[in-house]
């Protein structure tokens, strides 16, 4: 009984070795899997105006931090409520966005492949 | 002697639950928390700066009144022939605002003679580049979906240009590129002036790639004395652009997690230091049996040790599996930005075994030591003077 429960304490003592180890070999394994896509990646880039991540398309002055003017806050449409009031931080509360009159404003048209 | 202490200080936690779990779950729900927090960050940093080595080495931007504006594509031929400069690219870019998806869609354009994308490549993940002159598109994952499209489909901008050409659909990104391409439509050059109404003799900006990276700096005072009015943005420079802003957002979140962090502490602080009765007189029958001040002293520190240590293996798990096994809910929005056209893409973990253990003994290596005094405090109650109280 008494060497049951030293093995619990000392399990519970290497525990944070034991945790640390197993998200190393995962983080390898899905790093590794995300390094096949280097090339990918790589080939997309050079398509695009900035290497960017699009976390915050809703605002221009936010999509491309790099490029682009972080500070200059303004909304994207007349009397619309500002996307990113928190420049980005957080989002509005989504039922600001409920007053905004939406207008279709693309058309998309069925066609075969 | 020392593993029948440790043997006990176990049968101790168990026997005092409440106290054990209020102590292990304060700390796993910190530890977890601030865990969180920085794998995401470290994750983003290491997403922005993956595609960053493919980025022109210099990108020339005009400004008129402080505000960027487009360039004459005639101010290309003021930097081809400055030395170690290998090509000069007139680029054609600009946002779209839709407001029926609230957001910006980014268009681009194919530069003729790039390498195709296809899907063997595995930049897609169906259908094939746009034909030059053909009016067709590429779009993110994401972007199609909100659009509702398949390929074949045609789409009109209303609120781009009325010059705009309606567009098919021939091909959409991959979703594991998501984080790069949820907003993004890939159309050719003519597609992407008449959607953004870019005259021909303008463009949003000049790529200059150079043969030795290493004279940016030399080059881009070159361009800025030649080009009046330039903004010019180094490469090597928004690696740093990437540290602050994600740096800066996490310090944001860690900030107004502080209390909750902080009360969390508290709790515990409170319930390690404080002696109950059935714990003063189950430590005095102990000194009663024979147990000196170090036996009570080690038995009192193997408790805290075992609670530390088991929160601390928890709260990294937790923090972990919150960010890449289950997509950060809650914390995703914080951190990462918000947008209608948001990348779902899972992000890639960029944690080594330095920042783990960073965590790791930051947590334990203070709980332990503070255990210490109340630890003391148990261990010199008068046996008698307990018994009789």
């Amino acid at each position: 009984m008494m060497s049951r429960n030293l093995l619990v304490a000392w399990l519970l003592v290497v525990s944070p070795v034991f945790v640390i180890v197993g998200l190393l070999v995962d983080a390898r394994m899905r790093r590794a899997a995300r390094a096949e896509e280097a090339e990918s990646i790589a080939l997309l880039a050079c398509r695009l105006p900035t290497s960017d991540l699009a976390l915050s398309g809703s605002a221009r002055w936010l999509r491309a931090v790099s490029l682009e003017e972080p500070g200059a806050a303004f909304a994207d449409g007349p009397a619309t409520p500002d996307p990113d009031p928190a420049g980005g931080a957080m989002a509005p509360p989504s039922e600001v966005w409920a007053g905004v009159a939406r207008q279709a404003s693309f058309v998309v048209v069925k066609g075969s492949r | 002697m020392k593993r029948a202490l440790v043997v006990f200080a176990l049968g101790a936690l168990a026997r005092h639950k409440a106290r054990s779990l209020a102590l292990g779950g304060g700390l796993v729900f910190a530890v977890a928390l601030v865990a969180a927090v920085m794998f995401l960050t470290e994750s983003l940093r290491a997403e922005a700066e993956r595609a960053h080595a493919a980025q022109p080495d210099i990108v020339v931007q005009k400004m008129v009144g402080g505000r960027p504006t487009t360039i004459q594509a005639s101010e290309r031929e003021k930097l081809t022939d400055i030395l170690s400069v290998r090509a000069v690219t007139s680029r054609v870019w600009g946002y779209v605002f839709v407001p029926a998806l609230q957001g910006n869609v980014t268009v681009a354009s194919a530069p003729a003679g790039a390498t195709a994308l296809s899907v063997a490549n595995g930049v897609l993940a169906e259908g094939r580049d746009v034909t030059q002159g053909a009016h067709e598109m590429i779009a993110g994952a994401e972007l199609a979906k909100s659009f509702g499209m398949m390929l074949g489909d045609e789409l009109a901008l209303s609120d781009a240009s009325v010059h705009a050409h309606p567009l098919k659909l021939v091909g959409t990104f991959r979703s594991s590129l998501d984080l790069w391409t949820a907003d993004v439509l890939i159309v050719d050059e003519e597609d992407a002036r008449a959607l953004l109404d870019m005259p021909a003799d303008s463009a949003t900006d000049l790529a200059v790639s150079l043969a030795n990276p290493d004279e940016a700096r030399v080059v881009a005072q070159t361009i800025g004395e030649r080009i009046a009015g330039a903004r010019i943005i180094e490469r090597d420079l928004l690696a740093r652009v990437y540290h602050l802003a994600y740096g800066r957002r996490a310090g944001l979140v860690l900030g107004a997690l502080i209390p909750a962090i902080l009360a969390l502490l508290v709790l515990a602080w409170d319930r390690a230091s404080g002696v109950g009765p059935h714990e003063r007189k189950e430590i005095a029958v102990l000194k009663a049996v024979g147990w000196s001040t170090s036996d009570v002293l080690w038995a009192k520190l193997f408790e805290s040790v075992l609670v530390g240590a088991g929160a601390t293996a928890l709260g990294l798990l937790a923090g972990y599996a919150w960010v890449f096994w289950f997509g950060a809910f809650g914390l995703r929005p914080a951190l990462v930005g918000w947008s209608v056209l948001y990348p779902h893409a899972a992000l890639t973990p960029a944690v080594d075994a330095a920042q783990l253990l960073g965590i790791g003994l930051s947590v334990l290596g203070p709980f332990v030591l503070l255990s210490i005094v109340p630890a003391w405090r148990a261990a010199t109650t008068d046996p008698l003077e307990s018994m009789r109280t």
